[in-house]
């Protein structure tokens, strides 16, 4: 696991997207104006430093709505203490992004 | 947005994303292309809903798509490694070195190419007989002379000399004298030389006991031309072969490499003196006896005859000293340059600071060292490419080919130096890394009551660099600030440090 003080600004934004309830790439691509360039490599060293995991949706769920499932990322412990740290390290970082907690359901229709 | 073109779009971005799937490793490729297939389409559904027709949404779809290429990248582990590599060599001093030591394998590789220096080597490379001197017209480019001059020299009283020969080169095809019915051969370089080439230049060739016949000339087979038009064949001493339409006997076969001057000759055919004088010009050979070798000391020399009023019409090249890029002629640039490096530039290194330096004296040691890299992979680089320069047109010496070399030594030097010193100046003392990310501070409208000029700063987080833009008495030269670890956290995941 990669300490937290190696964490980058891009990084924190997006742990801080996650934890904000913007659970899959296009969202953090719109919620932190990153291109999709940055964010989905981003978050494959997130993911091998075990910050955040992947889950794929259920494909039930996809049929009914008519749409391919999707891969849904969330935090882990690990990278919800970082993402505390990365808070203290960069203050404006929950202006940026607001926390407001959603639920994968409310966040799949975001 | 018309059907059709709808389509074309999508099959645009799924092939994008078909690409850049052939970068991730095939264990994960299917999850990945699932993943971006997914994001694909709800891309598109966000971006282009409706049937209408909307480029800057296609344009957006597909940089999206793009991003892809980059994902992919990052996935595929070597790829990654090359990328982190890359990333760390960017700016670094091991990067100006790599550059410096691919300009010095390009400049050597041109120089060994070029036929001039090829040509020029040969003569210096073996030298069997000191005191050789090759000469030319002092007045044209032409490396060949008049035979009948030869023949003024050959036959009159010299203070200098002790030795003439001559040779000239033409093209062609040598045959035994069975072969006349068969086709003729490929013409080879052959050399109608004086009969006192050899002895002159004191080559070691072991002429073949032949049955006397004295109505033949006799022709000297290079090692080359024997294995390749003779299959090396070790009965050739004697055989009566015809050269054009001459008739001549092999008397006998030169080592390899043993011929140290200008064309690349096949066969020497020994001619009288009469025999030359009627053809075309050729190169003049002469020796120095031993009053002309303790006159002749420069690689270059004035050759004047006694009833000569308007100057000297010849020069002589020592074989023994003159060589391509002669040592003499590149320093002599180099010192030029060095001498005239103040007036084109500062050389100060640029190493005040504003507040007290981080760097230990090994780092100090370290930066020199780098700084004293640089200039001795410049030296070769420059010697090599002023042969480039100055063999690029001329196969032959002349002064033409000296003068250039001269001066392209002395300006690609200078040029070398500058270059050396400004990327100097912009290295990290710390890490020696180049500061990027150059930031205009301040108006130049305020010159006296702040600093105005230019920020740049160290990737790895060490110091920040200010160079003014206008000089003043409290701030007239670059200054580095070293940064404390307090601004280490804005360099993390720079991938240098």
């Amino acid at each position: 696991m990669v300490s937290e003080a190696k964490l980058s600004h891009t990084a924190a934004m997006i742990l801080q997207a996650l934890d904000a309830g913007f659970v899959y790439g296009f969202s953090i691509m719109e919620m932190t104006g990153l291109p999709s360039g940055t964010v989905y490599p981003a978050m494959r060293r997130l993911e091998r430093d075990e910050l955040i995991l992947s889950k794929w949706e259920k494909q039930s769920i996809a049929d009914a709505e008519l749409r391919p499932p999707r891969k849904y990322y969330k935090l882990t412990p690990a990278g919800r203490a970082t993402l505390q740290a990365s808070r203290r390290r960069y203050p404006l970082l929950e202006r940026l992004i607001p926390s407001e907690p959603l639920t994968v359901e409310e966040a799949g229709s975001r | 947005m018309k059907p059709s073109l709808k389509q074309a779009f999508a099959a645009m971005d799924a092939g994008l994303l078909g690409c850049a799937a052939w970068l991730v490793p095939c264990s994960r490729r299917a999850d990945w292309l699932r993943e971006w297939r997914a994001e694909l389409w709800h891309v598109r559904q966000e971006r282009a809903p409706m049937e209408q027709l909307s480029w800057q949404a296609e344009r957006e779809i597909a940089f999206f798509c793009l991003g892809a290429f980059q994902d992919a990248t990052c996935l595929s582990e070597p790829r990654w490694k090359l990328a982190t590599l890359l990333t760390t060599l960017r700016g670094s001093a091991a990067q100006c070195l790599l550059m410096l030591f691919g300009l010095l394998a390009a400049s050597y590789g041109i120089a060994s190419l070029s036929s001039g220096v090829r040509a020029e080597r040969m003569i210096t490379s073996r030298l069997q007989n000191p005191g050789l001197i090759l000469i030319q017209y002092a007045d044209c480019d032409s490396t060949t002379i008049d035979p009948k001059q030869y023949l003024v020299w050959k036959n009159r009283r010299h203070s200098f000399f002790d030795g003439f020969a001559f040779y000239r080169v033409t093209d062609e095809s040598v045959q035994e004298e069975n072969e006349t019915g068969s086709a003729p051969r490929a013409p080879w370089k052959v050399a109608q030389a004086s009969s006192n080439l050899f002895v002159l230049l004191g080559l070691p060739v072991r002429f073949a006991t032949v049955e006397a016949d004295s109505a033949l000339p006799q022709i000297i087979l290079s090692k080359s031309f024997w294995k390749i038009e003779f299959g090396a064949d070790p009965h050739i001493a004697g055989r009566v072969v015809r050269i054009g339409q001459r008739r001549a006997r092999v008397a006998g076969v030169l080592a390899e490499d043993a011929w140290n001057l200008p064309g690349k000759i096949g066969a020497w055919l020994v001619q009288p003196d009469s025999a030359l004088a009627v053809s075309g010009n050729g190169f003049i050979v002469a020796h120095l006896n031993s009053a002309g070798r303790e006159k002749m000391w420069a690689p270059v020399m004035q050759i004047s005859e006694y009833d000569e009023d308007e100057g000297p019409r010849f020069f002589g090249y020592n074989v023994d000293q003159w060589q391509p890029g002669s040592w003499g002629i590149f320093w002599l640039g180099i010192a030029f340059a060095v001498i005239s490096l103040p007036a084109i530039t500062s050389v100060s290194l640029g190493e005040y600071s504003m507040n007290p330096p981080r760097t230990s004296l090994g780092r100090r040691l370290y930066r020199w060292s780098f700084f004293s890299a640089k200039i001795a992979l410049l030296l070769p680089i420059v010697y090599f490419s002023t042969l480039d320069l100055a063999y690029f047109r001329t196969a032959q010496s002349s002064q033409v080919s000296s003068s250039i070399q001269m001066i392209s030594a002395f300006v690609l030097f200078l040029i070398g130096l500058r270059w050396a010193l400004s990327d100097h100046r912009q290295r990290c003392p710390v890490c020696l890394r180049r500061v990027e990310h150059p930031v205009e501070v301040g108006l130049a409208s305020r010159t006296f009551l702040a600093w105005n000029g230019t920020e740049m700063m160290c990737m790895g987080g060490h110091t920040l660099l200010h160079i003014p833009s206008l000089p003043t008495s409290w701030f007239d030269a670059q200054r580095w600030l070293y940064l404390d670890s307090s601004w280490e956290f804005l360099f993390v995941g720079s991938g240098v440090g």
